[in-house]
């Protein structure tokens, strides 16, 4: 499973820089998603992944076998980091919906009023 | 209870505040409240952790390495007090500054952002917070940078935006692989369980590598400081001045705490490295800025510049060095941000801020001139500004620690800075208005307010410039016992950890 894993995320990368270096403003933003969403995965794979039960103390116990559990926290960082990138996400499709509104090109290379003649 | 807390807190109050105001009379009047609070708040904290070495605060009374910690250092409560009197300037200045159409959008509200963002950061004792600190002041930034939706801005915030985020990966990825490794987040855990491995293991090495990539581009060290040029010239002056004086100097405070946390296990690795970033930053950032010949643009490649400054300071590893890079962060941070500030006037006055087609500003205002004078050469290092003792404390740590050759390099890049600062001087200063005279664009105005509230904010950053140069010494030396506790990082492992 580790090296399924670990080979799906090396391909989203791949497909991420692949994106990212993409002339079209539209593709570059897909690829920071993609890229964004391959760093979730490594942070679900470095934590350690395993068939186990939720982070649950049953009813009455004191303390439960921490084998028999998967470590919650892994996936708390991601849920953080998606919140992030959903909010990040939505701010940057609307730049670009005005970056388009303003030039009128898609292109990158248009890019280049801001540099010096 | 803590006082820590109400550094993040007291900023979201307002921004939640602020959402109920109508008037932008009141509001301006709001933020100009918040920042003097926070500045309060900054000099409260340094005073108490003055006297009392180090403050924390357990959130949610959960001990620490479970619990989100809250931790103010000497280090961070100098630099949370630097940013407290960076933003109050820039606030008083916004008043003015800022044109209607964008205090009406509620521009204050996302500066409170950043100043959230900022102080978070600086207290963070826990990397997945330093993370979420990092993305509030990042949203709050990135709107500010677009704020508006002028080409430039758009063009410029495309640039920065996409830049920042590919360093937020590396710095989120970079942390969830040493979570992997040391179960760990707290930092001061995590420097604990570092020093219990002894010799530096190499599983460590790629997530370090991830972070030190993130904080470098964050802090827009040499091969990763493209975006700053690009963008930071876009913004209304008042944004870059703020920018100009947070957000990358709260990569480099990362950087340090990282380095002096974790990092130093395996110097003979890293201090190489990051001795030679910092040189590179420092000579390619005041090469590349002789060639420009707008305002902003020679300013913002300085600001590549002064941070390789620090750099080398955080690079020789000592007392001495690392007191240097202290003093020269917070000297870096109001000198950087008054000539942003000036510039700003600049603009305002003639609504150019190319070095060709400008000219004669003396005569139009004597008081904003010496006021560029006083910080322009403040950065170039002369005396008795505050440039001088943050160059010499360098320069002297490089001779302390037989790197001559780092010491002559960094005298050098002086010169050249005098040079660019000698060269917008004579430009926008002293030489005559050139003959084919650009139509004079229609100024906006400052309707509702009476004149002078851009002036203040600059007044009192130059102030801020001379008292840091005239008092240096009680401030080196409260530097050098903040770097004496980051070397000693048994002595915040022990304090966040009891």
């Amino acid at each position: 499973m580790e090296l399924i894993l670990a080979i799906f995320i090396g391909l989203l990368y791949a497909c991420g820089v692949y994106l990212v270096l993409r002339r079209s403003i539209v593709k570059v933003i897909l690829g920071i998603f993609v890229l964004s969403n391959a760093t979730n995965l490594i942070i679900f794979l470095a934590g350690g992944i395993k068939r186990s039960g939720a982070a649950f103390i049953a009813e009455g116990a004191e303390k439960i076998d921490p084998a028999t559990i998967s470590d919650p926290l892994p996936q708390a960082l991601i849920l953080t980091a998606i919140v992030i990138s959903l909010g990040i996400a939505s701010y940057i499709l609307a730049l670009k919906y005005k970056y388009f509104e303003v030039t009128g090109t898609h292109d990158l290379d248009q890019l280049s009023k801001t540099d010096q003649k | 209870m803590s006082v820590l807390p109400l550094a993040i807190l007291t900023p979201f109050t307002f921004i939640i505040l602020t959402l109920f105001i109508k008037n932008v009379r009141t509001r301006n009047f709001l933020s100009v409240t918040l920042a003097i609070i926070n500045l309060g708040i900054a000099i409260y904290i340094l005073s108490a952790v003055n006297s009392s070495e180090m403050l924390k605060t357990q959130m949610g009374s959960w001990p620490a390495p479970y619990g989100i910690t809250l931790v103010a250092d000497r280090f961070s409560a100098f630099m949370l007090l630097m940013s407290a009197v960076v933003f109050l300037a820039v606030t008083i200045y916004s008043v003015q500054s800022i044109d209607y159409e964008r205090l009406k959008n509620n521009y204050f509200l996302f500066t409170y952002g950043i100043l959230m963002g900022v102080n978070g950061s600086f207290l963070a004792g826990d990397i997945f917070n330093l993370y979420v600190w990092f993305e509030v002041m990042l949203m709050g930034s990135f709107i500010l940078i677009s704020f508006g939706g002028e080409r430039a801005q758009l063009e410029g915030a495309i640039k920065y935006l996409i830049l920042n985020l590919i360093s937020s990966l590396f710095f989120v990825a970079g942390i969830g692989i040493l979570y992997g490794k040391m179960g760990s987040l707290n930092m001061a855990d995590l420097a604990y369980k570092f020093s219990l491995t002894g010799d530096f293991p190499s599983l460590f090495e790629p997530s370090l590598i991830l972070l030190l990539v993130g904080f470098a581009i964050k802090g827009a060290l040499f091969p990763f400081f493209f975006w700053l040029p690009a963008s930071y010239h876009t913004p209304p002056p008042a944004v870059s001045a703020l920018f100009a004086g947070l957000l990358t100097k709260v990569g480099i405070y990362s950087l340090i705490r990282i380095y002096t946390l974790f990092l130093h296990y395996y110097d003979y690795f890293w201090n190489p490295i990051i001795l030679w970033m910092g040189i590179l930053s420092m000579v390619i950032g005041v090469i590349t800025a002789t060639a420009q010949f707008d305002f902003r643009k020679i300013l913002s490649f300085h600001i590549i510049s002064q941070v390789g400054y620090v750099i080398i300071g955080l690079a020789f590893f000592t007392v001495s060095g690392l007191a240097a890079a202290i003093f020269f962060l917070g000297h870096n941070m109001i000198s950087k941000t008054n000539t942003f500030l000036v510039a700003g006037w600049v603009h305002r006055e003639t609504g150019t801020l190319n070095l060709k087609n400008l000219g004669d500003m003396f005569n139009r205002n004597t008081l904003w001139g010496v006021l560029f004078f006083i910080s322009a050469f403040s950065l170039a290092g002369l005396p008795p500004l505050s440039g001088f003792a943050g160059k010499y404390l360098i320069i002297k740590a490089g001779i302390e620690n037989n790197q001559i050759l780092v010491a002559m390099v960094a005298l050098f890049v002086g010169l050249f800075t005098l040079f660019s600062m000698v060269k917008i001087w004579i430009e926008v200063f002293w030489k005559n208005t050139p003959k084919q005279e650009f139509s004079e664009k229609e100024l906006p105005k400052a309707k509702y307010l009476p004149f002078g509230y851009m002036i203040t904010g600059s007044i009192f950053l130059a102030l801020a410039i001379i008292v840091m140069g005239v008092w240096a010494e009680p401030i080196a030396g409260f530097c050098e016992k903040a770097a004496t506790d980051l070397l000693n990082n048994q002595k915040y492992i022990n304090f966040v950890l009891q």
